[in-house]
């Protein structure tokens, strides 16, 4: 058997030390158009999976070694070896179709069915799931996967929805575009990725005039609380004092923040922006102070 | 309620009911009610109703009490006797014919058409059916009407009701056609059946009066004679106020459906006309009132009620005035948008700008000064803007314009392919001039003619575009001489005429603009305000005959375009090839074959057109100024496809060539302006060019489309308000930035920025 293993990117040193496992599967494309692109998009899903801190640990079934039986090997192994603690990113890139009785994930040889993916997600009890799948039909079984710990995310809202989708090549695209991150804090969670595919779909159809064959969908409550990739780079760790102080210091002032926002309906909007103007020149100052610190810890070239 | 008062309604009721349905000509042969239609036509109103209700209430055969019934406009009875008649009467073709005239005035033409099929399948040589089957035809300008109407207007031993019926109908076309001799021929062998069998003169009477006002010769004695015969005849000034509104003279349409409803109140059809005219001149309430009449009469009229629904919607468009306070003693109209509230904001900018710049460029060269303010209505579904143009979706016209409201689709209502919103609102805008320069006087092929040519030479998009089947046209002897250039519009012969009409008097007026100069075109215009036909209009300005004009014209077709339309067949076999070696990305062969297309037809510059494929393979093959230069031509010469105008805009910018980027970008705003990132692009580079107010313009826009990233877009926004010194609006914005996501960097350093500068400038003071 060719393993999985050929196809596994080992980011971190070892299983034992990973918080989080990013299975991207790329599917057939049928044509070099659609072949191009997939491939495309699952490099970019990668890249943006390495940027994540700590590192996940990234398995990618592409080309021969995407078959069937390799993912669901190599769901079966992850499963032994995983405990609830974990967190799962699975991404399905290519066609889908669905014959109004079951989803097939198109692959060479037999395909992956509904039944065979959601198999795949049970037998791992990470305490947090999320599944992607940007093919075309997808949304058939969206609801079927659906669990407490999982979020769904299809490109379509149904199995009717039959024609190739844009929106993954909007999803990749989101996981490193800063305009997708809409809060700024650097990270791309599931649920910016998603707004910002599914808005640029809906721009897509309204702008050219043409009937939307796709309209993608999010099942699950937890996509804002599960980074896909970070923009920036992660600030380095240190244990300066001072610098401990700034943070603790800025982290004091975005929890006023917070609690003004949460108070905004209790006032005027003159006196919210008044405050909200105090807090955040605060909270300006306190980012400054820590750049500045930092620049001082870097090492003297 | 007193008693008197009661009765005067339940008389006005009386009036009312009895008048719709349609003279018919002897259609019906029964004597009783043969005496009852006589007191209805002659308006005798309160005699009549009860003349038709014993019928109804006797042992008459059902179809004579269906008749009653319509007349009385009970018209589910009427349907009832009918199909009851009919299932006791198989085949009788004289109730299929009467009850298909049912459907048909009940607006059920695919209905009535069957039953008249019914009626002479079952006679073949029935006068009436045919006569109805014609009439159908003719309202859906289908040629095949013809085959019905020959034999009633040839064959004198038809019943001579039906001849009537068919003489009163050519009559209406020809009237349509502008062609008055026709008219009054047809109108008088009409007249004279009417006079030998005693029948009501009425509708001869309406026709020749309307047949006086396209002579401007005022209504003359028809009007009085009809009102003799029968004083609550409103279609005396509803029928020649259908031949204003097709002359586009709305207001003069809209006093006479007035007067029509005053002498007949019932008259669905004269009410729903006058509201349908009434939006057409923007006086929306009073529109309402008389569609809510015209549906309560005819409830089975598909125009009051898509106009009723349409109107309903209108609180989602909120009026926008610019200037919203006139300034005082300040100089021009302001300008009135209706558009939908989720696209205003991001299309009054460019949409108030453009018409101003329409108004200043038309008033100099028609030499003409709009006296009131423009309204201008944007519909993003295009059956909305169908309904409020026609009352019914499904036409296929992208803007109309009726004096001073201009309704269109708006730039979401179509694709990019088939519509540039710039230029059509640039087409309608000069229908405002010539149609209120001539007070509504203009023949549609001048009044079209300059909306092309306008497009053209001046347009947000200038450049000649013809489509390809006009050429074939053109090629193929297929224009109209001048004078009859009309019936293009209004009659078209095969399919594509209306759009080889619209370029035909584009041509026209592009010739007689570059031959004669445009102020001949003003002065032609004025010639139409005068009441001067073409033809006359035409020997007075240009001092040519129509026909002399027609050859000229065709000298300087042959000039202008003929080199492609001797290639035509060439082009098209080239054109195919060239899409078969893009879409096998053969680089090197589309380089070739797109060259040789463009030496064919430079001009050609629609989004199918060679330029595309040739930019791209000189960027497939690392020739990015090739491309460059390709797209650059492409955009020069009237090319307007987004997609490629932005990738224009981008390596233009990268080439250093930022004020060409930003012109290119103009461009795109007037194809597709609800795209977020060609605002803040463009604002971009115009903030990178020191143009802070331009830049806040589109980054304004740019927010106001809800972008997913509010706070880059705020942020944006700020950086532009900093830009022109308005620092507490650069504040406002950050801090609104900042309540979106509280750490982003940016907003916070120029938060920062700003507090400090306005700190210092405490200090300094």
């Amino acid at each position: 058997m060719r393993t999985a293993l050929c196809v596994l990117i080992l980011a971190l040193a070892s299983y034992a030390a990973a918080a989080s496992t990013v299975v991207i599967v790329e599917g057939l494309g049928g044509n070099d158009h659609y072949t191009a692109q997939f491939a495309e998009q699952v490099e970019a899903i990668a890249a943006a999976a390495r940027t994540l801190a700590p590192q996940p640990e990234l398995a990618l079934f592409r080309g021969d070694d995407a078959t069937r039986q390799a993912i669901v090997d190599f769901f079966a192994a992850l499963g032994d070896r995983r405990a609830t603690t974990d967190q799962l990113i699975v991404y399905l890139i290519g066609h889908g179709s669905y014959d109004d009785h079951e989803y097939k994930f198109n692959l060479a040889g037999p395909d992956l069915t509904d039944a065979d993916i959601l198999a795949a997600l049970d037998r791992v009890p990470a305490a947090s799931q999320i599944i992607v799948n940007t093919s075309s039909a997808s949304g058939a079984a969206a609801d079927r996967w659906q669990s407490d710990s999982r979020v769904v995310i299809t490109a379509t809202r149904s199995g009717v929805e039959r024609h190739a989708t844009r929106f993954g090549a909007h999803f990749a695209a989101a996981l490193s575009d800063p305009a997708a991150d809409t809060d700024k804090n650097e990270i791309v969670t599931a649920l910016e990725a998603f707004d910002f595919a599914d808005r640029r779909v809906r721009d897509f159809f309204e702008t050219s005039g043409q009937l939307a064959t796709e309209h993608a969908k999010i099942i699950g409550d937890r996509a804002a609380r599960v980074s896909l990739a970070r923009l920036g780079a992660a600030r380095p760790a240190s244990d300066d004092a001072r610098l401990t102080e700034l943070i603790a210091k800025r982290d004091a002032i975005s929890a006023r923040i917070e609690a003004l926002r949460s108070e905004r309906d209790t006032m005027s909007a003159d006196e919210y922006q008044s405050r909200l103007l105090g807090v955040m020149l605060e909270l300006a100052q306190a980012e400054e102070a820590i750049e500045l610190r930092e620049a001082e810890l870097l090492p003297d070239d | 309620m007193t008693e008197r008062v009661l009765l005067t309604l339940v008389a006005v009721a009386v009036v009312w009911d009895v008048q719709a349905r349609p003279i018919h000509y002897g259609a019906v042969a029964d004597a009783a009610l043969a005496e009852c239609d006589r007191l209805s036509w002659r308006g005798q109103n309160r005699e009549a109703r009860p003349c038709y209700r014993d019928i109804l209430a006797s042992s008459a055969p059902g179809a004579i009490r269906a008749e009653a019934a319509w007349a009385l406009k009970d018209l589910h009875t009427a349907n009832r006797l009918f199909q009851a008649a009919n299932q006791n009467n198989p085949g009788d073709a004289d109730i299929l014919s009467r009850w298909g005239d049912l459907y048909a005035d009940t607006h059920q033409d695919a209905e009535a058409m069957d039953i008249y099929r019914e009626a002479l399948a079952a006679d073949a040589n029935h006068a009436f059916a045919m006569l109805g089957a014609a009439r159908v035809l003719v309202g859906g300008f289908d040629d095949a009407a013809n085959r019905y109407l020959e034999p009633l207007l040839t064959n004198a031993t038809l019943p001579e009701g039906a001849q009537v019926g068919a003489w009163l109908l050519v009559a209406r076309i020809a009237l349509e056609n502008h062609d008055v001799d026709e008219a009054r021929h047809n109108i008088a062998k009409a007249e004279a059946l009417i006079a030998r069998n005693d029948w009501p003169p009425l509708e001869a009477y309406a026709l020749r009066a309307a047949l006086d006002l396209i002579d401007d010769a005022g209504d003359g004695r028809w009007t009085e004679m009809s009102l003799d015969y029968n004083p609550t005849y409103g279609n005396i000034y509803a029928i020649p106020a259908h031949f204003y509104v097709i002359s586009r003279r709305y207001r003069d349409a809209i006093d006479l459906y007035q007067k029509a409803v005053d002498i007949e109140p019932g008259l669905a059809a004269a009410h729903e006309e006058l509201g349908v005219n009434l939006l057409r001149d923007n006086q929306i309430d009073r529109a309402r009132r008389h569609l809510e009449i015209a549906h309560d009469e005819d409830p089975f009229s598909p125009v009051a009620v898509n106009t009723l629904r349409l109107l309903d919607s209108l609180s989602d468009f909120p009026l926008i005035r610019d200037p919203e306070v006139p300034e005082p003693g300040g100089a021009g109209l302001p300008i009135v948008l209706r558009l939908h509230r989720e696209e205003a904001a991001t299309i009054a900018p460019y949409a108030i700008d453009l018409t101003r710049r329409s108004i200043e460029e038309f008033s100099t060269r028609y030499r003409y000064e709009l006296e009131e303010p423009v309204i201008i209505e944007m519909y993003p579904d295009h059956e909305d803007f169908a309904v409020r143009t026609a009352g019914m979706p499904g036409i296929g016209i992208l803007g109309a314009t009726f004096g001073y409201v201009v309704a269109m689709d708006s730039p979401s209502a179509r694709s990019t392919d088939e519509f540039q919103w710039g230029t059509t609102l640039w087409h309608e805008m000069a229908h405002v001039f010539t149609l209120e320069a001539s007070d509504h006087r203009v023949p549609r092929w001048f009044s079209e003619g300059v909306s092309v040519f306008e497009e053209w030479q001046s347009g947000p998009t200038p450049g000649v575009r013809i489509p390809m089947p006009v050429y074939s046209a053109i090629r193929d002897g297929k224009l109209l001489p001048v004078a009859t250039l009309d019936q293009g519009f209004i009659r078209p012969s095969y399919p594509e005429q209306v759009i080889v009409s619209y370029m035909q008097a584009g041509l026209i007026c592009q010739y007689i603009g570059q031959h004669y100069g445009t102020d001949k075109l003003a002065a032609l215009l004025s010639k139409f305000a005068d009441g001067l036909n073409t033809v006359d209009a035409i020997a007075s300005v240009l001092e040519v005959t129509t026909p002399q004009l027609d050859r000229d014209f065709d000298e300087f077709l042959a000039a202008e375009h003929g080199p492609v339309l001797a290639i035509l067949d060439e082009w098209h076999r080239a054109h195919a090839e060239l899409s078969k070696l893009a879409a096998e990305e053969n680089w090197t062969a589309v380089v070739e074959a797109a060259e040789r297309l463009i030496e064919m037809h430079p001009r050609y510059v629609e989004p199918d057109s060679a330029y595309l494929p040739l930019a791209q393979a000189h960027e497939a093959l690392g020739a990015r100024q090739g491309a460059i230069d390709t797209l650059e031509l492409f955009w020069r010469r009237g090319g307007y496809d987004p997609r490629s105008l932005k990738q224009l805009a981008a390596w233009l910018d990268e080439a250093g060539r930022a004020d060409d980027a930003i012109r290119v970008l103009h461009t795109v705003t007037f194809v597709q302006p609800l795209d977020e990132e060609l605002h803040v692009t463009l604002g971009r580079l115009l903030l990178e060019r020191g143009e802070g107010a331009g830049a806040l313009r589109e980054f304004e826009i740019a927010l106001a489309q809800n972008p997913h990233d509010k706070a880059s877009a705020h942020y944006r926004v700020a950086e532009a308000h900093r830009a022109i010194g308005n620092i507490d609006e650069s504040r406002s914005h950050l801090l609104m930035a900042l309540d979106v996501a509280p750490g982003y960097r940016p907003a916070q350093r120029l938060l920062l920025e700003l507090m400090r500068g306005a700190s210092n400038d405490t200090i300094n003071h």
